[in-house]
């Protein structure tokens, strides 16, 4: 490498060593893979859905492999916000690496709560709010598929937390834009996207859907062509910061969400493939920058588009 | 390869090459792999999530339990069910691959034990394999029940014959062993030796039958459940188990429970994996 490349960028008031942090829910609270990550490697972690109460999640089979990607359906199954704090978040603490913790909630006012309560906690950098999980019946994606129950939900949240609020977007929606707008017009610090994408899969032996929800959220390798879509429609309607995801494998794939104009990434399903994809990601991103020259890689953000 | 050295379990990610790779009952392979690290330190009923392609459609890696460990070789048992397995059973000597391992919780044994049972249904052969070989060499009486559709379809009988001082077989069409279930032979063990704790794995209805026949007995039992998994390190909760203290995660707090936890009715085990 001729020379370094300064990995650093901005989502609202939060500074991240660089744009690589984790998808929800395929990280755990980070300490699942401490064994084979150096934290302090990421960018960020954003820990698994955290309700107010426990949530206890659907039945079993939960996943199902399809081609270059997997469905899921484990209904964002979470210990309640005070077990997290006690057990997750004390760890995490300790850890050298900026903490989102990720935010769900069957109804607006649970959303709140849970956010007031990670508001008083040390150690909480941002909260995700999460109004785009394809597998629940309350809460979850029905927030997120209407602009008003999208705004509702970010101005409940935005009213109780001083912290960056990003909100997390779903795919399953005709139009991403007006989502996006909405949820920026109350105040939302950023939004990542996509969460996935709503699909079956047929087990054709038993002539029963694999999942026994019936229905999963398709994420991996698959979904990436319709991310990277999505992450340049919003850039076109809003101008907070974007993380991006669904399907990055490479830091060749982040590349092109940040040059579709994401300032942040984030891995989800290929850390089930590679436990080290995050910090092999970041590597990536930083050998693509310095092979072209680039001395800083927010400099990508958009670059595609103009 | 990369892993902690101060933890506990120490996983690690390693690169591993295939070092045979045969048909050993039908639709059922062994496949040996030079892996050091997993070797010195896995244990038994403890498993390896293995990524069998790079660049294949199919992403995820595959969990399988170690049949045996010896010196820097694994042993792997699998059936041929689906596109990850067939891959498998396709790769030749010499082949790269990488694992995570070792995985999740294995066999406990008791202290004190001086007779075990061990019940296998089918591939449930695989992670019993270790323990079998554990227990005699400790001194434990080991008796084993195994069970499956035809003789072809048996694994591992030298290995049950050698370790157990009783080795019943039972077959679906009695081409070895008695015809019938493996469960009329696992009761008529339990009978017979008064077995201190009995070990299982198998099919799920003939796990859960074996544990309530050791239930009325008062023996001890313990089973290892197959559940689909994704990351094999606790992080994705796929891969749950209802249980009395909640839902669990086979491939952390399991694939090896204490039956008496289980809440059989509440789960669909996969039909098929691989």
């Amino acid at each position: 490498m001729s020379h370094d490349v300064d990995m650093r960028v901005r989502i609202g008031s939060l500074e991240l060593r660089n744009p690589v942090m984790t998808a929800s829910g395929t990280f755990g609270s980070g300490r699942e893979y401490a064994d084979f990550v150096d934290l302090a490697l990421l960018g960020a972690v954003v820990t698994k859905g955290v309700g107010l109460e426990p949530w206890p999640g659907n039945p079993a089979p939960r996943i199902a492999e399809t081609d270059s990607g997997m469905l899921n359906s484990i209904g964002l199954q979470n210990p309640g916000v005070e077990a997290f704090c006690a057990a997750d978040l004390a760890w995490l603490r300790t850890q050298d690496v900026p903490v989102v913790v990720n935010v769900i909630g069957h109804t607006v006012a649970e959303y709140a709560a849970v956010a007031a309560r990670l508001s008083r906690e040390d150690g909480v950098d941002a909260l995700e709010v999460n109004i785009s999980c394809p597998n629940v019946d309350e809460g979850g994606m029905a927030f997120g598929t209407s602009c008003a129950a999208a705004a509702e939900v970010t101005r409940a949240v935005r009213e109780v937390t001083t912290l960056p609020v990003i909100v997390k977007l779903s795919p399953n929606v005709g139009e991403i834009a007006p989502i996006a707008r909405a949820v920026t017009d109350e105040g939302a610090d950023a939004v990542s996207l996509i969460n996935t994408l709503l699909g079956m899969a047929i087990d054709t032996r038993t002539f029963r859907t694999v999942l026994a929800r019936g229905v999963g959220g398709l994420s991996g390798p698959a979904i990436k062509p319709v991310a990277l879509r999505m992450v340049w429609e919003v850039a076109s309607a809003v101008a907070v910061p974007i993380i991006g995801m669904g399907g990055i494998m490479t830091g060749e794939d982040a590349a092109e969400f940040m040059l579709a104009g994401a300032s942040a990434v984030a891995v989800g399903t290929a850390n089930f493939v590679d436990p080290t994809a995050t910090t092999k990601v970041a590597d990536g991103l930083r050998r693509f920058c310095a092979e072209r020259g680039i001395a800083a890689v927010r400099e990508l953000t958009g670059a595609a588009r103009t | 390869m990369s892993c902690a050295q101060d933890m506990t379990p120490r996983r690690c990610l390693e690169r591993v090459s295939l070092m045979a790779n045969e048909r050993v009952a039908e639709g059922v392979g062994l496949a040996v792999f030079a892996a050091p690290g997993v070797a010195r330190d896995i244990r038994s009923g403890q498993f390896v999530h293995l990524r069998i392609a790079e660049g294949a459609s199919f992403i995820l890696r595959r969990p399988f339990s170690v049949h045996r460990a010896a010196g820097d070789r694994i042993e792997v048992l699998y059936q041929v069910l689906g596109v990850g397995t067939r891959a498998l059973s396709l790769a030749e000597r010499g082949a790269e691959m990488d694992l995570i391992g070792p995985l999740g919780t294995g066999w406990s044994i008791p202290e004190g034990v001086a007779h075990a049972l061990l019940v296998c249904g089918g591939l449930g052969a695989a992670p019993l394999g270790m323990l079998a070989e554990e227990l005699a060499g400790r001194g434990v009486a080991v008796s084993v029940a195994q069970g499956a559709p035809t003789a072809e379809r048996l694994v591992a009988r030298e290995l049950f014959s050698a370790a157990a001082r009783r080795h019943e077989i039972a077959t679906d069409d009695g081409s070895a062993g008695q015809r019938g279930f493996v469960t009329l032979r696992s009761e008529a063990l339990m009978d017979a030796d008064a077995p201190d704790v009995v070990y299982t794995c198998g099919p799920e209805p003939m796990q859960r039958i074996v544990a309530a026949q050791a239930a009325r007995r008062g023996i001890a039992c313990q089973v290892s459940l197959e559940r689909l998994m994704a990351c094999g390190v606790g992080a994705c909760l796929s891969c749950v188990v209802s249980t009395v203290h909640g839902q669990r995660r086979a491939c952390v707090d399991g694939p090896v429970f204490d039956a008496a936890e289980i809440l059989w009715d509440r789960d669909e085990s996969p039909e098929h994996e691989g």
